[in-house]
């Protein structure tokens, strides 16, 4: 039955007839529209909630002063600069009371806010560029805004949060306004020099000449989701080449995959990232942080780790051979490189990118708590099921991989961090685009830079160490393997191919090449053995993984009491014997 | 002045409301998402608006487009009804900043109500009893934990922002403790993104009685007598009726007044509901106040004579109360079992789909509030209740011996229903005998 026009409507009336009628209205601003979905949105909700659009999601330009209420505690800023004599350094006409005009309608000075604030009770030095300026250009002011910021948390020790968002260089100001981007680097690069922080945090839209300069030289760089980072300007490259650009090009995301970021963290999660990160570069002594342990824990390690080749003598006894340790070590369900490091480690973040290329998700890397003290911890990353397996190339590190890997390395080297490496893999990939870009270069690069760095460096095999694609991960302090591990100049099947011209003579090989625990460590190779469970996996990983925390706490505090020249020259010795 | 009102809401109660309306000569506005295009809520009012997709966060939650909606349709008020933004303070709040009368209290009674922790509060100030629980929420489960030692065995944990049995856990032994306050704290956070908890105690096969409030903007509050809901399969109520067969004159007095005394401290105007539980030794103890109409007012508006609705719209307008306490007089009894598109034999399991055929039952002492008709496709997007069937009898014997001639006849073909199951309820001899509480529908499940 259809009721369309079926019913009788209502003879209308109404309720207290004689009264003043009222008028339903809207209140101007209470809603809007939402530029990106085109929804109406209440605007309230959109106040609250970090500037992001209720319905589809996305991301407004957030106002300098609110970001910094966002982000910072109650109260807290400081505002630093504020003032400052406009300049026109080429008499551009009109430009001075342009200036006029955006100060009055943003309630901003510059384009730039700067000062001190603390975030979570951590004091920073910030500056928090405003897009409602003049787009956020780089002029003189804005440029010696950053300077004087950073040269002042310089002199007092404090971090650098710098929140980008501009379209460039202020024409306005002509060829003073390209020096800004050398004079920001400039005392940038001071403040590295100083061993001190810089956090860049790149938002909507960050381009030209400040992109090329303060905002790619964070310590760590991180963006917000979808927005546009790059050089030129999408519409100027599309100009110039005459070719439409893919989707995403230019975007946080894009620049992730290419290396050029950390990570990307939604504004929700910002402040507790950035505190999270702070908190990691405060000053402290290497092994005076570690904390106490628990007292179960304690009668753990009082029972005492002793050096050991891993094998009770019941075990040696059932020997197993060679070629079914390989097997072992290949296990698919075999704990990876993150199970190990989810089992010895908390606040593990992730760091992402080579700052060349691209990020390799066959390493996988960023800082962490040991005991409470921070650290630099690398793994080889193979995953568990085919799709992971996938996702991380089969823990075949490709040169952006190991570039990741020093990248990280130096940074823990900067800041006096040291490094512990999980190594599992085949071997470095193998494949026409590791060649084109260098694989022999990027593990020479790392095995050259290992040798000598200044921060106690520790590897743990604990699966395949696969030749020089694990060595780049091992010039280390010392090298300690899990019973069933591996590690060789080759695999089994490779080397019976190379010597004997026959790939299925593997299990021979493997007896050959000597390249179990119990071989290596007694040629010296490694110096602990980690006995494992008759099948290890993810569910009984802490039978190792708690003897290896008490002796990760013991290498600690050995190699944290040496001076860098003293780490140095022990690593030196370590494989000028061999 | 109430010259328009738009409907806020879909179903059987949106109906309701349009008729209260067309007998007061008010126009409506429908509101409808395009999911209910053929639905006859839509098409019974003046003029109808559709205000989005079908999901009800796009629609019927979707603050801004019923807003929107009214003020483009020129509606000076808007009627809320029950479940979607009824009990939405923002909403309230919003329709105020716009000119629009909100047929409902205030924003700032809904929000306070609306927390359980505020509202047991105010309730405890008010001298109205509580049940015994924990006054702050709780997020750690090991505070938690030292907070039940006070509380005692059995007893309930709630979600703060809770409704619906969503969030909350019975507990019985200590031993069970953590893992039902974690469970409970999850699945709060999970739908309602908050994980603040209480305890209260749990009090041992309740009855759930309700009373009906009505208050004016002149400090005149009215309760229409009780509503015994006891009827419940979790916490959603299946039959509800009026009077309670356990109030006596006297009970039912102290709790009215007690009831009033509620939304007087509330500062409440407009029709409410205040729950109670009652237990074994008639001690009463305050649950929470709804603050909309209920989906069971039929049956105080028959035991009482007062159209509920037409009382909301006249209270909003600015008028004053047309009767006191002593004017209220219970009469007879009225019963309501609630018809829903579901399975009872397949866990009560929504049946959405096209009704092929219909037929109903009419004659003295019946009535019906639906919104469905034959070659009506009830939508998979919203709740599976299609109708109420209510009947007044002069006493709870024969108002039981008209529900279930009257159940006998329904018929309702190419959706399932669960007629056959309330049936089988109106013929249980506990339900005869009046024996019933909130774990009956687990009693007779389990048999």
């Amino acid at each position: 039955m259809k009721l369309d026009n079926m019913f009788k409507k209502s003879q209308n009336l109404s309720l207290n007839e004689g009264e003043k009628e009222q008028k339903s209205e809207v209140p101007e601003g209470l809603l809007r529209k939402c530029n990106l979905c085109k929804k109406v949105i209440l605007t309230e909700e959109v106040e609250n909630g970090y500037y992001i659009c209720p319905k589809c999601g996305g991301y407004y330009h957030v106002p300098a002063m609110e970001r910094i209420r966002m982000i910072t505690d109650e109260d807290s800023f400081e505002e630093w600069d504020r003032e400052m004599r406009p300049v026109n350094p080429m008499r551009y006409k009109g430009y001075l009371e342009k200036l006029k005009l955006q100060q009055e309608k943003t309630g901003l000075k510059e384009a730039v806010v700067t000062g001190k604030a603390k975030i979570d009770g951590e004091e920073v030095v910030l500056g928090v560029c405003d897009g409602r300026f003049l787009m956020a250009s780089m002029g003189e002011n804005v440029g010696e805004k950053v300077a004087r910021a950073v040269e002042r948390a310089t002199k007092d020790r404090l971090p650098v949060v710098i929140f980008t968002a501009s379209g460039g260089a202020r024409m306005q100001e002509g060829i003073v306004s390209l020096m800004q981007m050398a004079k920001t680097s400039a005392a940038l690069k001071r403040h590295s020099e100083a061993g001190l922080l810089y956090i860049s945090v790149l938002t909507d839209p960050t381009t030209g000449g400040v992109t090329a300069s303060f905002a790619m030289l964070g310590d760590i760089i991180l963006a917000e989701p979808g927005a546009l980072i790059g050089f030129a300007g999408p519409r100027v490259i599309e100009q110039t080449i005459r070719q439409k650009l893919p989707k995403g090009f230019q975007r946080s995301e894009f620049l992730l995959e290419h290396g050029f970021l950390d990570g990307i963290v939604e504004r929700k999660a910002q402040k507790e990232t950035l505190s999270r990160i702070i908190k990691f570069h405060k000053k402290q002594e290497m092994t005076e942080n570690i904390q106490k342990k628990s007292p179960a824990e304690q009668t753990d390690k009082e029972k005492g780790i002793e050096k050991t080749d891993g094998g009770t003598e019941e075990k040696r006894k059932k020997r197993i051979e060679a070629w079914e340790r390989v097997q072992k070590s290949r296990k698919s369900d075999r704990p990876s490189g993150s199970d190990y490091i989810r089992a010895l480690f908390t606040d593990f973040t992730e760091l992402h990118g080579d700052r060349y290329y691209g990020d390799d998700a066959a390493i996988v890397g960023g800082i962490a708590r040991f005991h409470g003290m921070p650290v630099t911890v690398i793994a080889q990353e193979k995953g568990s099921n085919t799709k992971e397996n996938i996702l991380h190339n089969f823990g075949m590190p490709k040169p952006e991989g190991y570039r990741k890997a020093l990248r990280l390395m130096k940074q823990a080297e900067k800041f006096g961090r040291p490094v512990i490496c999980f190594v599992d893999t085949p071997g470095a990939f193998c494949g026409i685009e590791a060649e084109e870009r260098g694989q022999g270069e990027a593990i020479a690069r790392n095995i050259y830079e290992m040798s000598a760095l200044g921060v106690p460096v520790l590897s743990v095999v604990v699966g395949e160490g696969g030749s020089g694609g694990a060595l780049a991960l091992a010039t280390s302090d010392e090298v300690w393997i899990l019973e069933n591990a591996i590690y060789s100049v080759l695999s089994p099947e490779g080397f019976s191919s190379i010597l004997w011209k026959d790939s299925s003579k593997a299990k021979e090989a493997a007896k050959v090449m000597k390249m179990t625990a119990e071989n290596l460590y007694k040629q010296q190779i490694v110096e602990q053995v980690f006995e494992e469970p008759e099948e290890l996996t993810k569910e009984n990983l802490a039978v190792v993984t708690d003897k290896m925390d008490a002796a990760m706490l013991e290498f600690m505090k050995t190699y944290g009491a040496l001076s860098k020249e003293e780490l140095r020259e022990h690593r030196y010795r370590r494989f000028r014997r061999m | 002045m109430i010259k328009k009102i738009l409907i806020a809401n879909r179903g059987e109660i949106a109906v309701r409301i349009i008729r209260a309306c067309r007998e007061m000569g008010i126009a409506t506005v429908a509101v409808y998402s395009e999911a209910d295009r053929e639905a006859l809520h839509a098409k019974l009012a003046d003029e109808a608006i559709c205000i989005g997709e079908a999901p009800a966060s796009e629609s019927y939650l979707s603050m801004e487009r019923i807003i929107s909606a009214a003020v483009v349709s020129g509606a000076d008020a808007v009627h809320p009804g029950f479940g979607f933004l009824s009990e939405n303070s923002r909403f309230a709040d919003l329709c105020r900043q716009c000119g629009i009368t909100f047929i409902g209290p205030a924003a700032e009674v809904i929000e306070k109500l609306g927390n359980k922790q505020e509202a047991r509060r105010t309730m405890t100030e008010a001298g109205v009893p509580v049940v015994p629980g924990t006054e702050e929420a709780l997020e750690d489960w090991q505070e938690a934990f030292g907070a039940a030692e006070k509380t005692g065995y059995p007893m309930m944990i709630k979600a703060a922002l809770g409704g619906g049995g969503k969030g909350m856990r019975e507990v019985y032994d200590p031993a069970d403790f953590e893992e039902a306050f974690r469970t409970a704290q999850k699945e709060a956070l999970g739908a309602f993104g908050d994980g603040r908890m209480y305890l209260e105690r749990l009090i041992k096969n309740p009855r759930h009685i309700e009373f009906q409030i009505l208050a004016d903007n002149y400090g005149n509050v009215v309760h229409l007598g009780e509503r015994d809901c006891s009827i419940q399969r979790n916490h959603q109520k299946l039959i509800e009726e009026a009077p309670s067969m356990v109030l006596t004159d006297k009970l039912r007095e102290k709790m009215g007044e007690a009831a009033v005394k509620a939304a007087k401290a509330a500062g409440y105007v407009n029709a409410g509901t205040i729950e109670f539980l009652l237990d074994k030794e008639n001690h009463f103890y305050f649950m929470e106040m709804n603050t909309r109409i209920q989906v069971e007012h039929p049956v105080t508006e028959w035991v009482t004579g007062v159209d509920l609705v037409k009382a909301q719209i006249k209270i909003a307008a600015g008028e004053k109360l047309e009767f006191t306490q002593k004017d209220i007089r219970i009469q007879g009894h009225a019963i309501e079992c609630r018809i829903n598109a579901e399975n009872p034999e397949k866990g009560f399991m929504p049946s959405p789909g096209t009704i092929q055929d219909m037929y109903l039952p009419g004659g003295k002492g019946i009535r019906i509030d639906t919104a469905v008709y034959s070659g009506y496709t009830i939508p998979v997007w919203y709740d599976s209740m299609i109708a109420k069937l209510i009947v007044w009898g002069k006493g709870r014997k024969e108002a039981i011996r008209k529900m279930q001639s009257a159940l006998g006849e329904v018929i309702i073909e190419g959706v399932d229903t669960n007629v056959d199951y309330q049936y089988e309820i109106l013929h249980n001899q506990d339900y005869l005998d009046g024996n019933i509480d909130v774990e009956f529908i687990r009693r007779i499940s389990a048999q």
